[in-house]
């Protein structure tokens, strides 16, 4: 009776070993790599965008990539929503099936490089025009001489307004306020204030709604910058708890508990949804508003006490370096941000190339956007805006602050002490 | 001869017998073993997500644990979870589950809208009740209080009421599978002994306590384990209404070790919390089942 129990155990072994066998062959099978492309290849790209006339533009640079190389090439576009793009994304470029491009957010830009994730794309820029691209827009993306993504967008940040709201409101729209040379942090407080009195539609909602969590540094950044303060900077210094950033996110907190102005944090509100007077977006978003009910407009974001600061969202494209069809995918990143596509993509994407941002067509790019607007609020800003900070920490530094920056959403919080956390908190990683 | 064939048949049954259970042996070998020998594997390991990187670091992640401020934190909450998850969750369906095994008027109706949430999707519940909890007076259920003169707090966005949210919220939610089983022991139990009690004049509390409990506490105790298991193991909840926050006060311990894994990059760290959990649960879970004979009189 026991040697049967014994074969039994003897046997299960075997089969569990069988099992491990086959599959480890079959899992080794599918890693390696694969020869040079002929006829149809297939790739992945992610991205947070979903919007599907964004895709399809994306789309069109691979469909004529592959014509350029006399192949098909079958491509899958996976959106990952932007709050957890970082995590979704890491997570698949472990694995044996993660996308062969993906976007970069620049916050991330060091810990991505870091990684050793993405492919060293000095080769498959060999055609490009050096000079073409801004060095301090590549900076972020390269390591020791070697570029690894490639910025597509260059994007500042500015204020979408509701003027159905502001006239409402019997105020001027804030293109007036900034051609008058008085759109500043005092007026856009007024502004907000102003308008929840009259009509009771809230003055302002955060970026996506989402600047109390996954946005937080997009919030608070231009009004701490033209305050003078800043977060951290590259030199390794931190400046949260500066009184400067202090004063800034002072105001952006009487704004949301004293004056009751701004969609709190858990509520639902939407200025695409006519429900909030101005939220801060980029030029991808206005395409949102194409069929809104209502009159809108663009302004450059509020100056400061130290004038005008603008942000730069700065996404950029990279290679899998672990991927299938790795040099194939560096081809197709420098085919997706050559001269001819970083210009077709320039009305939702501004780029970091010279000769496209210094041409009419940008400034004519977007149809629904003026050319004033495209000059004021977007050109005039990338010409002197700033990215945000980025670290190769970031995503600890991240999650670890926004734990203490939750402190900040109660009516009583002192807002110094929390800073001076949360100025704790990026010195541990901050050096 | 005999003998031949009698060992043939054992072999051809033993074959068809292995064939029956492979499908559910390599389920259970690749998506449960090995991950979980894995976890143990990687506990001992400084290993990061992003980086791709490993290297043996001994019990170097233990030690880290046990002075990180947010594992104590992490450990609490989710005490607190459980303490407020398990007494409500079977008290509520074990009640509902006597009314409704009565065979009272309406008991149908009543019973598919307590098995709805069950059956809902979690996302689709989620989305729903991040909506109603809105602050101010945004969210219906602040509207409806303020209807009586109550201001209701940002349930989600304030430490204690975010807790308080997510309970409630987890209870509902599955509040309809232990009414379903107590339901069974409910309308199992014998008739002649509840009748006896009642010719003996048993009153409705005596009933309950002496006669009818008794009877139902093997079911309780199965239940009480099962719930215990999985308020220990709760995420989605967490996931989708409160994300861990406000400063960490509603971080479980599950929700912890996924916030180290997949947004640290930490995964050496998130191996030694989740077999840290593991322990806990096994603890909790042997110590209940060594104790039934204890509670339930007539387990062997």
């Amino acid at each position: 009776m026991k040697t049967n129990q014994t074969k039994g155990v003897v046997r299960l072994l075997t089969l569990l070993l069988v099992l491990l066998l086959t599959t480890s062959m079959a899992f080794a099978t599918g890693a390696k790599e694969e020869a040079a492309p002929s006829g149809s290849v297939s790739m992945t790209i992610a991205t947070w965008t979903s919007n599907p006339d964004q895709i399809a533009l994306l789309d069109s640079f691979v469909q004529g990539f592959a014509a350029q190389k006399g192949i098909e090439i079958d491509v899958t576009f996976e959106s990952i929503p932007f709050a957890e793009y970082n995590t979704k994304l890491s997570l698949e470029l472990q694995g044996q099936n993660g996308p062969d491009l993906f976007w970069v957010l620049e916050t991330a830009a060091p810990a991505f490089i870091e990684s050793g994730l993405l492919a060293n794309l000095n080769d498959a820029m060999q055609a490009y025009d050096p000079e073409d691209i801004s060095s301090d827009a590549l900076e972020l993306w390269s390591k020791d001489g070697n570029v690894y993504a490639i910025p597509f967008s260059t994007s500042p940040f500015f204020i979408l307004y509701n003027k159905d709201l502001f006239t409402k409101a019997g105020l001027k729209t804030p293109e007036q306020y900034a051609s008058e040379g008085a759109w500043n942090w005092d007026t856009f407080k007024m502004a907000s204030k102003t308008i929840k009195e009259k009509t009771g539609v809230w003055g302002f909602q955060t970026v996506d709604g989402q600047g109390y969590d996954a946005r937080i540094l997009h919030n608070l950044a231009p009004i701490v910058r033209s305050y003078g303060g800043d977060f951290w900077t590259n030199d390794g210094q931190v400046l949260i708890n500066s009184d400067a950033s202090v004063a800034a996110v002072q105001l952006f907190h009487d704004m949301v508990y004293q004056d009751v102005s701004v969609v709190p944090p858990g509520n639902q509100s939407d200025f695409f949804a006519g429900n909030a007077a101005m939220t801060v977006g980029q030029i991808s978003r206005v395409s949102k508003l194409n069929e809104a009910s209502f009159a809108w407009g663009i302004a450059p974001m509020p100056s400061g006490p130290e004038g005008k600061s603008p942000v730069i969202g700065q996404a950029a494209i990279g290679a899998h370096s672990k991927g299938k069809q790795a040099a194939l995918a560096s081809e197709l990143v420098a085919y997706m941000t050559n001269k001819d596509s970083v210009a077709a993509m320039s009305g939702i994407w501004p780029p970091a190339r010279k000769s496209v941002l210094e041409s009419e067509a940008f400034l004519t790019s977007n149809k629904s956007v003026s050319k004033e607007q495209m000059q004021n609020a977007v050109a005039a800003s990338i010409k002197t805006g700033r990215v945000l900070p980025s670290h190769v920490k970031y995503p600890q530094i991240e999650v670890e602050s926004k734990m203490v920056f939750d402190k900040l959403w109660q009516k009583n919080a002192d807002v110094g002490a929390i800073l001076d956390e949360v100025a704790t908190v990026y010195a541990k990683y901050i050096k | 001869m005999k003998q031949h064939s009698l060992k043939a048949n054992h072999r051809r049954d033993a074959i068809i017998g292995w064939a029956f259970i492979t499908p559910q042996m390599a389920g259970f070998v690749f998506f449960v073993l090995l991950p979980l020998i894995s976890v143990f594997l990687y506990s001992v390991q400084e290993k990061n997500l992003l980086f791709g990187t490993s290297v043996f670091n001994g019990l170097e992640n233990f030690r880290l644990l046990f002075a990180d401020p947010l594992f104590s934190k992490s450990l609490v909450n989710t005490l607190i979870f459980s303490a407020g998850v398990v007494p409500l969750n079977l008290i509520f369906s074990l009640l509902l589950a006597l009314y409704l095994g009565g065979g009272k008027m309406g008991t149908r109706f009543v019973r598919g809208i307590i098995f709805l949430p069950v059956v809902t999707s979690g996302v689709a519940w989620a989305i729903v009740w991040k909506y109603l909890l809105q602050g101010g007076d945004a969210g219906p259920i602040n509207w409806f209080l303020s209807l009586v003169g109550i201001e209701g707090p940002n349930w989600l966005f304030e430490k204690g009421w975010a807790m308080a949210s997510v309970i409630i919220n987890r209870v509902m939610k599955n509040l309809g599978m232990n009414v379903l089983i107590f339901m069974g022991a409910v309308l199992n139990m014998p008739g002649d002994v509840i009748e006896a009690a009642h010719i003996d004049g048993a009153k409705r509390f005596t009933l309950f306590f002496k006669i009818k409990l008794p009877l139902l506490m093997p079911t309780v105790m199965m239940v009480a384990i099962v719930t215990i298991i999985g308020s220990m193991r709760v995420f989605d909840t967490i996931k989708l209404m409160t994300d861990g926050g406000p400063e960490g006060s509603t971080m479980v311990m599950v929700y912890y070790i996924y916030h180290q894994a997949f947004r640290m990059f930490d995964t050496g760290f998130a191996s030694a919390l989740a077999v840290v959990l593991f322990l806990i649960v096994l603890v909790l879970t042997a110590l209940q089942w060594f104790s039934r004979k204890r509670i339930s009189f007539y387990e062997s």
